[in-house]
């Protein structure tokens, strides 16, 4: 029995066509050596690709679709970069050339026209299924090569420069600190100017090379190069040829001349103490003459030197450090260097203290990373293990916590639910065009989604949480939920894009009611149901305060013959009698003006009026001294008006008060403005 | 009926669908499929409702199902209302005559592929 070679997995391929009979036609062909997956639309398969992107080995796509066509999809996949590790063959029974290119245009490798032929299917999506899994090999195996290459280069020039520096009784970090350094201040000043054209690859391979600045002090004697005092004359000189010697040994080296490490390499060495202002060392190059590599070396170089302690002296803190060189007390700099340096002494700071051997290695990755991106190469293996891993485990979590969970995509519009929340809200777990599904339509109120994912794209990568309470209708029952999300971003670092987001939906309904009820409780008199004192003063000071060209009056107004009320008819009356009060000014003013007691028989009522306020205040005057029964209801009324107001609460309460004083020394029963008595 | 006979009679090209399908008991299968399929009576809809762009997409269904079964006489009927439809937006009385054609193929091919046994 022969065995076919077990290495290949078995691939997934997605049939996408609107077509069922075509889609199973299809399927029927490819059954027996591939798994598949169907979609019915564009819409279905970007959102199918979205959740399985690892798991489709290879897409065949109709053209003619409705809800988004084949090309539709295509444009798709170019934005989400799956069209880079996917093979798609269009299939179609439009075989015009326009059709054609256009697909190929888009990164479609392939076409099949209808009617289809068996074997034509399964040779073309084969040999194409082949040919993407061969190059995913390759890649891979390219990447483990190109990390290995690079980690093995780093470790030659880190061995190599410990030597010197050793030798120089330096720290040992000295190396690393000006090679982190120096990248810092490339990828800033890269980032700011054109000035330089400087590539990823030429900032990698200077700050390599500036590991080898000081090589040329293998050629310095030790006793001058440990010296604790100060050099004489002759011992500087010979100190300085340093550079020059450093150049030379480079230069010493058989063949590779032409290597750009060690053409970097020999800029550094020669020139990383020449200024430039022109009065360094050894050619006094002056200005851009000096190349960028050695101006930021030899900044990377004195910055380094002076926030470490050496044997003439003790180290600097940061801060002062960069104050002498930005000062020009360490020689002459680039100004356009130094700006680099004034931008990011912050993050220069932090890197101070972080372990250095960690860095590089992740700068490493970086590099392999930033190599094999330009190649075009798909994610590895490992990578795709730990995805599908990360997968599981929080299907498991999801699976065991009984809550609304959910993730967002943006574009192509979607959310899926978990699997319990699905079943909670009676929603598919995936909901494509949510703004137009039920979830936007019922269960949220009217616009609130809207509202929500606007907050959502107003997030940044550095803020990323929203929290908002929302009066859900959940099959039925309207209750009050939190939903909390973190947003997520594209990993482009200039300019993140809004990718959608994690989050869930919890039910505060119990909580909320219960703060509202004791809300409404600390806020209402018990015997009136009216505002108490405390809630309406805050209330119009919040009126106030916004109030612009609005015109409010304040009624205060109490009681003239309560304690009558009480000692003939009982207190039971007294009560009564309040309650009426109560009544009597909910009645006759709008749900939007504020009616509080503010204790005993005192009441005010504060309300917006255009004109005609007079009639208004004479007209609920009125009203509240009907009697009541046989009881005659009498009170002193005052009204203080806050037209382009501007002082307290407290001020405006004052002024009504006094106009009631007024009335009640005159006589009572009646109302007066405070504008009235105000001049006398 | 077998299935040779019965492309004779709805006017289709055996020869052509064995060779690309391989098996009668394949072909078989996906003609059941065919006399089940719904593009045909969307196409009327659609027309009816004058929503040009999806009586296209349902014509242009239609024919992409005949052109895989070989199935030549609605084929082409299907083709001649899909090319007319194309682009379209609004109601042309030249649409009349085609369908009329498709209509009467489709019933031919419908009840020739019921034949089978």
């Amino acid at each position: 029995m022969s065995k076919t070679k077990k290495s290949t997995k078995r691939g997934k391929i997605l049939i996408v066509d609107d077509s069922e009979l075509n889609r199973s036609l299809l399927s029927d062909m490819l059954e027996a050596n591939f798994d598949i997956a169907e979609a019915e639309n564009g819409l279905e398969a970007c959102a199918y690709l979205q959740e399985h992107e690892l798991e489709i080995s290879l897409v065949l796509l109709d053209i003619v679709m409705p809800q988004m066509d084949g090309f539709e999809v295509l444009a798709m996949m170019n934005k989400k970069g799956w069209i880079k590790t996917m093979p798609v063959i269009m299939i179609s029974a439009e075989t015009g050339s326009a059709y054609i290119d256009r697909a190929y245009d888009l990164g479609a490798v392939d076409y099949i026209s209808r009617p289809f032929d068996e074997r034509t299917v399964m040779h073309r999506v084969s040999s194409n299924f082949m040919l993407a899994l061969k190059q995913k090999e390759i890649s891979d195996m390219l990447s483990t090569q190109v990390y290995e290459h690079e980690r093995d280069n780093r470790l030659m020039i880190q061995i190599l420069s410990h030597i010197v520096e050793f030798r120089n009784g330096e720290s040992g970090l000295h190396i690393l600190h000006v090679s982190t350094f120096t990248e810092m201040i490339l990828k800033h000043l890269v980032a700011i100017s054109d000035k330089y054209a400087l590539s990823q690859s030429d900032i990698s391979t200077i700050c390599n090379a500036s590991a080898l600045h000081d090589i040329g002090k293998m050629s310095v004697p030790e006793s001058i190069l440990n010296k604790p005092g100060r050099l004489t004359k002759e011992e500087f000189e010979t100190m300085k040829q340093h550079s020059a010697e450093g150049e030379k040994l480079l230069k010493a080296i058989p063949y590779h001349h032409n290597v750009a490490l060690i053409k970097v390499a020999c800029e550094i060495c020669r020139w990383h103490h020449e200024r430039y202002d022109g009065s360094g060392y050894p050619d006094g190059l002056k200005g851009d003459a000096i190349p960028i590599s050695a101006q930021v070396v030899a900044l990377a170089d004195v910055y380094d030197a002076l926030t470490s302690q050496r044997v003439y002296k003790p180290a600097l803190p940061h801060e002062k450090a960069v104050e002498m060189i930005l000062n020009g007390e360490c020689g002459a700099f680039n100004p356009i260097v130094l700006q680099c340096l004034k931008d990011i002494h912050e993050k220069l700071k932090a890197e101070l203290t972080v372990s250095s051997p960690a860095r590089d290695m992740e700068s490493i990755r970086e590099n392999v990373e930033n190599v094999l991106k330009k190649s075009g190469s798909s994610v590895s293996d490992r990578t795709i293990r730990l995805l599908e891993h990360e997968r599981m485990k929080n299907r498991f979590y999801a699976s065991l916590s009984h809550e609304v969970l959910f993730e967002y995509v943006s574009s192509p519009e979607m959310v899926e639910l978990s699997e319990w929340g699905a079943d909670f809200l009676g929603m598919p777990q995936k909901i494509l065009n949510p703004a137009e599904s039920a979830l936007a339509t019922e269960i949220f109120g009217e616009g609130d989604f809207d509202r929500f994912v606007t907050k959502m794209y107003q997030t940044t990568p550095e803020n990323p949480i929203v929290e908002e309470k929302y009066l859900l209708n959940i099959r039925g029952a309207k209750r009050w939920n939190k939903v909390i999300v973190q947003t997520l971003w594209s990993s482009d670092e200039e300019r993140p894009v809004f990718e959608g987001a994690l989050g869930k939906v919890v039910d505060v309904d119990d909580e909320t009611q219960e703060m509202q009820q004791l809300e409404q409780l600390a806020d209402h008199d018990a015997a009136t149901g009216l505002f108490n004192h405390h809630a309406a003063k805050r209330r119009i000071t919040k009126l106030l305060a916004d109030a612009g060209n609005k015109r409010y009056a304040l009624v205060f107004f109490d009681l003239d013959n309560l304690k009558k009320a009480n000692d003939v008819y009982g207190h039971l009356f007294g009560n009564e009698l309040l309650k009426a009060i109560a009544d009597r000014m909910k009645s006759n003013t709008r749900s939007s003006d504020i009616c509080a007691r503010m204790g005993g028989d005192e009441f005010i009522i504060f309300m917006e009026y255009q004109s005609g306020l007079e009639q208004q205040i004479k007209r609920i005057f009125e009203c509240l001294t009907k009697p009541l029964g046989e009881f005659d209801v009498s009170l002193s009324m005052g009204i203080a008006l806050a037209e382009n107001y501007r002082g307290t609460y407290d001020e405006l309460f004052h002024m009504a008060d006094l106009a009631a004083y007024a009335v009640k020394n005159g006589g009572k029963n009646a109302y007066r403005f405070y504008s009235e008595i105000a001049d006398k | 009926m077998d299935v040779k006979q019965c492309y004779e009679q709805i006017g289709g090209d055996y020869d052509d669908v064995t060779s690309r399908l391989r098996t009668d008991e394949r072909i078989k299968k996906f003609l059941l499929k065919v006399a089940d399929d719904k593009s045909f009576d969307l196409l009327c809809e659609m027309l009816d409702a004058e929503n040009i762009e999806e009586a296209f997409r349902a014509a242009h269904t239609l024919k992409g199902v005949c052109l895989n079964l070989s199935l030549t006489r609605l084929y082409k009927s299907a083709s001649a209302m899909t090319e007319a439809l194309r682009g379209k937006t609004e109601y042309d009385d030249a649409f009349t005559p085609l369908l009329e054609q498709v209509r009467a193929d489709h019933a031919v091919t419908v009840a020739g592929i019921r034949a089978i046994d």
